[in-house]
C-alpha cells in the first residue's frame, strides 16, 4: 500500500489511494457521480462523458471525466457546481438525441440507468426535432441475446466485457461514424458462455436476454439473495420472481467469488425449476412394473418396508447411498445421518466416479483460496477446461493472467479457453499424464519454460481430472509435486454444485460431518449424538455400482443424482440399476436413473429450499428460498427423516435451520456458520477452516497407450450437456454441442473423413455415432468426445477407442 | 426459436496468399498492427473486402472477425461491396471544391451515367466522391483504382470515362493516366516506368500487399 493522498471533493477532504480514479474515490466517500460507461470491474474508457466534474488547475477550473482521472494529492473537485450541472444536462441531451425513448415497451424501464440519470441530472426537454437514427430492432445476436441498436448509447461496456473479461470479443463497434453500432460479424453470432453479463451491465435496454424479454416489469419482481449451485464456485446471485415463478437471475458483485459475473449456465439454467416435467407426487412401481402416482403414506410405507426388509435380512451394509452433491449442506447432513444412523452403512458417495480422492478435495494441506489467484506470481491449471466446467474460476484465472501479470501454465489434452493467455501451454495424449508430470518435474526440454514460469511464487495450482479416462491419482501426484514450488497453494477441482459441502457433511465412505475421519475422536463425539456408527468400511460410487451389479449391495438410496447419465461408465450404472433389488430415489425429475427406481419421492430444489452450501475453497454461503416447490414436493431432509421413522429411527430433524444448528454443534469447523450472520453480516460467506492436514502422496502414474488400431480418448464435459437441468431448460437445451468426434487433421485425413462426416466411436463399454469436428488443438492420435450429450450413450472411463467410418 | 444467420460457405486463401500475409505480419511487433495492410491484401485478392477476406485477416493476426470488421467498416476506402472494374473517386474536399471538383464529379456522373456511390449494371465503372486525398496542390484530383490523376477538368474527366469504357486497360497506371488526362501537378512525380507497374491495385504496392508486375494478379 502506498501513502494515501488527500483530495477535496465538494469542499470536504477525503483520503484516497493514489492512482485510483476520481469517480471511485467520490463514490467510496458518499458522492455519486453519474456514469454510463464506467464499470468498477473493467478498465475505464471515457466514452460517455456523463461523469464530467470540475477540478482546480493552476490555469483555472477544468472539466474532466472523473472515470479516467486518477486522484492526486491536493486535488480539488466539484461535482455539483453550475458548470458541471450544465455539462451533465448537455451530455444527457446528446445521449437522448438518438435514443428512441420507447421506454413503455422496454424491459429496462424502471431499472434503467439512462432513465434514472435523466431523471436526476437531465435537462428535462430536448431541442432535437430532426429524425433519429433508425435500425432494424431488435436483432438476435445469439440464441440468448437480442440487440436493439437504436437504444444503444455506445458506452462500450458490452464490447469491453467480451474483450477484457470473458476473452471472446465476438461483438464490436461496427460502421464507426454517424452510424456506429454494436454488432457481431455477419455469420459469427455472439455465442459466448458469458453473454448474459453484457445484458446485465448494459446501461439501457439495448441488450436483452431472450429468456427474460417481456416476462415481467422490474417493479413487479420479488427477489432474494442466494448462491448458484450449477458449479462449485459459489457464485452469489439475485433470484427474481414474479407471481411465484422464477424469472431472472442476476450476478452479485461478491469479492471472494464471482465479482458480479455469471456464466450463461448460472444465469439462464433455472428454467428447469418450473418445468412441467417436475415430479409433483410420490411414485411407486406397481404390479405391472409401471411407476404410478401414490400418496406420501403409501410411498413411505413401501420404501420403508422394503428397506427395512433388506436391512433385517442382510444388514445395513447391503444398502448404499448415492448423490447429495446437488442440494444444501443441511440436506446432505440429513442423508449422511440417515444412512449411518438409520440404515447403518458407510457406503455413500456424492461423487459420480468422476472426481478426486475426497480427502484431497476437502482436506488437502495448503489449500488455496480463490482470492490467492489475485496475488499469484504464477498459476498452474491442470485439470478440466475451466471455461467449460468452472466458468467463474476461469474468469478469475484469466483476469490474473491478463490484467494482474501472473504467469500461466496450462496442461490439457486439447485447446482450452485459457490458451490465449497462457505463458506456456502443453498439450498431451490422455493416458500419458504420468510422463508429462515427470517431464514437468525434470523441467527439461519443452518443460523448461513451464518450470521457469512456475518459479515465480506464490504459485497457485488448480488441479483436477482433465478427462474421464485419466486416473484421479494424476492430480494427487501433481499436487504432491506442486508443494515443492515456491509458496504453493492448491485448489483441487470438483465441479458438482455442492460437492464440497456434501463431503463436509460426510457423503463419502471414510468421511463424517465436519471433515472428521472415521475412528477419530471427532467420530466418537459424533457417535455420542448419532448412536453407534456402522463399523464396516463403506464403498465408493464405483464399488457401490459394482456391488449392485453383483448383488453384494441390495438396495440403493438415490438423492438428486443421475448415475446413468453422470457416471463416466454409464453402462455399469445402467447394469447396476437393472440388477438392484431396491432403488429408492429422491429427485426433482424422472431421470434416466430415477426412472428405474421402485419408489420415487418428489423433491424441492434450487430456489425452493433454504440452507447453506460450501464452495470449492470451503466457503459456506447461504441459499435462499423464493418460489414454492411444485405439487407435493418436499425438502430432501424431510423425506429422509420420514423414511427413517419408517425404519423405527427418529433422526431428530425438525427444520433445515435446526439441522444447521446441529451441524454447528457437531462439526467443529462449522462452528462459525450461522444462518442469521450469513444473511446479513457475512453475505460473502465464511471460510470453514480446519483442513484434514491431508498431505498428497506422490505415486508414479503409469502411462497408458491405446492398443494398436485404437485412438486415445479424451472424454470430458462441456458447459451445456444433457444433464437433466440443462435438458429441462428450454433456452439452454439447444446449445449442447451434441455428439461429436474431434479429430486432429492428420487423423481425419488418415480416416478419409472431413468436417461433419459421421464416424463410429467404439469402446469396450459402449459405442456412438458422431459428427467429425476437425480440431488442430489435439495431438495426433487423440479423439475428443464431449461427455453426456443428447442421445449419446456413454463410452465409459476408458482411454482407448476405435474410430471408424 | 431465434434464427441466427449460419456460417456462409468458407473459401480460404491460397497458401501463397497466406504466406504473403504472414510476411506482412512479421513486419510488426504486434500481429494485430498488421490488420490494415492485410485488409488491402484481402481486397487485392478478391477485388473487394468479403466476409471471407476479413475472416482470413482475423485468422492471420489473432483477432476475431468482428474485431477486424470493426476496423474495416470505419474506413470508406475498404470496399465491402464489389465495385466495378474501374473505381473513379473524385475528391470534393475544400481545395478541390474551390477549383471546381463539383463540376468534375457532375461530368463524370453524367458521362458514365453512374451516380456517386453506385456502380453501372455492367459492373464496369463505379463512381464515388471522397474526402481529401492529399493532392490539394494538384486540385481538382481524382483517383482511378486508387491511382492519382491531378489537375482534372470537366472535359478531361469525360474523356477519361470514355477511355475506360472503350480501351478497358488491364491495369490502371497513374502516370499513364496523368499523361493522358491530367493537368497541372502538385510536384514532379518523375518519369513513368511502365515495367514497374503493379496491377490491378498498383496503389497497394508500397504496402507490400501486391507481389509481381501487372498480369501476375490475374485469375
Ligand atoms: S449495447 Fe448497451 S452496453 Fe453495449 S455499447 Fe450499447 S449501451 Fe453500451
Ligand atoms: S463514465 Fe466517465 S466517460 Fe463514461
Ligand atoms: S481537397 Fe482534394 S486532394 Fe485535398
Amino acid at each position: 500500500m502506498t501513502e494515501p493522498v488527500t483530495v477535496t471533493i465538494n469542499r470536504r477532504e477525503v483520503s484516497a489511494q493514489p492512482g485510483e480514479m476520481l469517480i471511485k474515490t467520490a463514490q467510496d466517500n458518499g458522492v455519486y457521480i453519474p456514469r454510463f460507461c464506467w464499470h468498477p470491474r473493467m478498465n475505464p474508457v471515457g466514452m460517455c462523458r456523463m461523469c464530467l466534474v470540475e477540478i482546480e488547475t493552476p490555469r483555472g477550473p477544468l472539466m474532466v471525466t472523473s472515470c479516467t482521472t486518477p486522484v492526486s494529492d491536493g486535488m480539488t473537485v466539484d461535482t455539483t457546481n453550475p458548470s458541471v450541472k450544465k455539462a451533465q444536462e448537455g451530455v444527457l441531451e446528446f445521449l437522448l438525441i438518438n435514443h428512441p425513448l420507447d421506454c413503455p415497451v422496454c424491459d429496462r424501464a424502471g431499472e434503467c440507468p439512462l432513465q434514472d440519470q435523466t431523471m436526476a441530472y437531465g435537462p428535462g426537454e430536448s431541442r432535437f426535432v430532426e429524425e433519429k437514427r433508425h435500425f432494424e430492432k431488435p436483432i438476435p445476436i445469439s440464441e440468448l441475446v437480442m440487440l436493439d441498436r437504436e437504444r444503444c448509447i455506445l458506452c462500450a461496456r458490452c464490447t469491453r466485457f467480451s474483450e477484457e473479461i470473458s476473452g471472446d470479443p465476438l461483438i464490436e463497434f461496427q460502421e464507426r461514424g454517424n452510424y456506429t453500432e454494436v454488432n457481431t460479424f455477419p455469420d459469427e453470432p455472439f455465442r459466448s458462455y458469458f453473454s448474459g453479463n453484457t445484458v446485465q451491465i448494459c446501461p439501457v435496454g439495448a441488450l436483452t436476454a431472450t429468456p427474460y424479454r417481456f416476462r415481467a416489469r422490474p417493479w413487479d419482481l420479488t427477489f432474494v439473495v442466494s448462491t448458484c449451485q450449477h458449479c462449485s464456485s459459489g457464485d452469489r446471485i439475485n433470484l427474481q420472481s414474479s407471481q411465484n415463478r422464477l424469472l431472472r437471475i442476476l450476478g452479485l458483485d461478491s469479492e471472494p467469488t464471482n465479482q458480479g459475473w455469471l456464466s450463461d449456465k448460472c444465469r439462464f439454467g433455472f428454467e428447469y425449476v418450473a418445468s412441467p416435467a417436475r415430479l409433483t407426487s410420490p411414485m411407486v412401481r406397481d404390479e405391472e412394473g409401471e411407476l404410478r402416482e401414490a400418496s406420501w403414506g403409501e410411498a413411505l410405507d413401501y420404501a420403508g418396508g422394503a428397506l427395512g426388509e433388506v436391512i433385517s435380512r442382510s444388514g445395513g451394509r447391503a444398502v448404499a447411498g448415492l448423490g447429495g452433491a446437488r442440494g444444501t449442506n443441511e440436506d446432505a447432513y440429513a442423508f449422511s445421518k440417515f444412512l449411518r444412523s438409520a440404515v447403518g452403512t458407510n457406503s455413500v458417495d456424492c461423487q459420480m466416479d468422476d472426481g478426486l480422492d475426497p480427502r484431497l478435495l476437502s482436506g488437502i494441506v495448503d489449500r488455496a483460496r480463490i482470492a490467492d489467484l489475485e496475488g499469484a506470481g504464477s498459476i498452474l491449471v491442470w485439470g478440466p477446461d475451466l471455461k467449460e466446467e468452472h466458468p467463474t474460476l476461469y474468469l478469475r484465472v484469466r483476469r490474473a493472467a491478463q490484467e494482474l501479470g501472473a504467469g500461466l501454465v496450462v496442461i490439457h489434452p486439447r485447446g482450452t479457453g485459457l490458451d490465449d493467455r497462457a505463458s506456456v501451454k502443453v498439450t498431451y495424449q490422455p493416458g500419458r499424464g504420468g510422463e508429462v508430470l515427470s517431464e514437468l518435474m525434470d523441467g527439461n526440454g519443452r518443460m523448461a519454460e513451464a518450470r521457469e514460469v512456475l518459479s515465480n511464487g506464490p504459485v497457485v495450482a488448480l488441479l483436477g481430472r482433465p478427462g474421464y479416462g485419466e486416473s484421479p491419482d494424476l492430480a494427487e501426484a501433481t499436487a504432491a509435486f506442486v508443494r515443492s514450488l515456491p509458496d504453493a497453494t492448491i485448489l483441487p477441482l470438483a465441479r458438482r454444485g455442492n460437492v464440497f459441502g456434501a463431503l463436509d457433511m460426510g457423503l463419502s465412505p471414510a468421511l463424517l460431518p465436519g471433515r472428521a475421519q472415521r475412528g477419530t475422536l471427532a467420530a466418537q463425539m459424533l457417535a455420542d449424538r448419532w448412536g453407534e456408527l456402522p463399523a464396516a468400511s463403506g464403498r465408493d460410487c464405483r464399488r457401490i455400482l459394482e456391488g449392485l451389479e453383483s448383488g453384494d449391495i441390495e438396495a440403493l438410496v438415490l438423492v438428486g443424482a443421475d448415475p446413468v447419465r453422470d457416471v463416466p461408465d454409464g453402462g455399469l450404472a445402467r447394469r447396476a440399476f437393472e440388477n438392484a433389488g431396491l432403488v429408492v430415489a429422491i429427485d426433482q425429475f424422472l431421470t434416466d436413473s430415477s426412472r428405474m427406481a421402485d419408489v420415487v419421492f418428489p423433491a424441492m430444489g434450487f430456489s425452493e429450499v433454504e440452507g447453506t452450501v460450501t464452495n470449492i475453497e470451503g466457503r459456506v454461503l447461504k441459499v435462499n428460498r423464493l418460489t414454492p416447490g411444485p405439487g407435493q414436493s418436499r425438502p430432501d431432509w424431510a423425506i429422509l427423516s420420514d423414511l427413517a421413522a419408517r425404519l423405527g429411527v427418529d433422526l431428530g430433524l425438525v427444520s433445515a435451520q435446526q439441522i444447521s444448528q446441529e451441524v454447528e454443534e457437531l462439526a467443529d469447523i462449522y462452528r462459525s456458520v450461522n444462518w442469521e450472520r450469513l444473511d446479513w453480516e457475512d453475505r460473502d460467506g465464511v471460510v470453514v477452516g480446519g483442513d484434514l492436514g491431508y498431505v498428497p502422496v506422490f505415486s508414479q502414474v503409469t502411462s497408458v497407450s491405446p492398443r494398436s488400431g485404437e485412438m486415445a480418448l479424451h472424454y470430458a464435459r462441456t458447459m451445456y450437456d444433457d444433464g437433466v437441468m440443462m435438458r429441462e431448460s428450454p433456452s439452454l437445451r439447444p446449445l449442447a454441442p451434441g455428439s461429436a468426434a474431434h479429430l486432429h487433421p492428420s487423423d481425419a485425413a488418415r480416416l478419409g473423413v472431413g468436417e461433419g462426416d459421421s464416424v463410429d466411436v467404439t469402446s469396450v463399454s459402449g459405442s456412438l455415432q458422431a459428427g467429425v469436428v476437425i480440431d488442430p488443438t489435439l495431438e495426433p492420435g487423440v479423439v475428443y468426445v464431449p461427455f453426456n450429450q443428447p442421445d449419446t450413450p456413454s463410452l465409459g472411463s476408458v482411454l482407448g477407442v476405435k474410430v471408424s467410418r | 426459436m431465434v434464427e441466427i444467420r449460419s456460417p456462409s460457405v468458407r473459401r480460404g486463401w491460397s497458401e501463397s496468399v497466406r504466406a504473403r500475409a504472414s510476411e506482412i505480419v512479421k513486419q510488426y511487433p504486434e500481429p494485430r498492427s498488421a490488420v490494415m495492410p492485410l485488409l488491402y491484401l484481402a481486397m487485392a485478392e478478391e477485388g473487394y473486402l468479403t466476409d471471407n477476406g476479413m475472416r482470413e485477416v482475423a485468422g492471420a493476426v489473432g483477432l476475431t472477425p468482428a474485431q477486424v470488421r470493426a476496423v474495416a467498416s470505419f474506413y470508406t476506402m475498404y470496399k465491402r461491396e464489389n465495385p466495378g472494374r474501374y473505381l473513379i473517386s473524385c475528391c470534393t474536399s475544400i481545395s478541390c471544391m474551390l477549383l471546381g471538383s463539383d463540376e468534375v464529379l457532375r461530368a463524370i456522373e453524367d458521362e458514365s451515367d453512374v451516380t456517386a456511390g453506385e456502380t453501372d449494371p455492367a459492373e464496369l465503372i463505379s463512381v464515388e466522391h471522397v474526402e481529401c486525398i492529399g493532392a490539394c496542390g494538384g486540385a481538382p484530383a481524382v483517383t482511378v483504382n486508387y491511382e492519382l490523376i491531378e489537375g482534372m477538368t470537366t472535359e478531361k474527366a469525360r474523356e477519361l470515362v470514355r477511355w475506360l469504357r472503350t480501351a478497358r486497360p488491364e491495369a490502371i497506371v497513374g502516370a499513364e493516366c496523368q499523361e493522358l488526362f491530367g493537368g497541372r501537378r502538385s510536384f514532379d512525380w518523375g518519369a513513368f516506368d511502365r515495367d514497374s507497374a503493379l496491377g490491378p491495385y498498383p496503389a497497394f504496392g508500397p504496402l507490400g500487399t501486391v507481389s509481381g508486375p501487372a498480369g501476375d494478379q490475374e485469375g
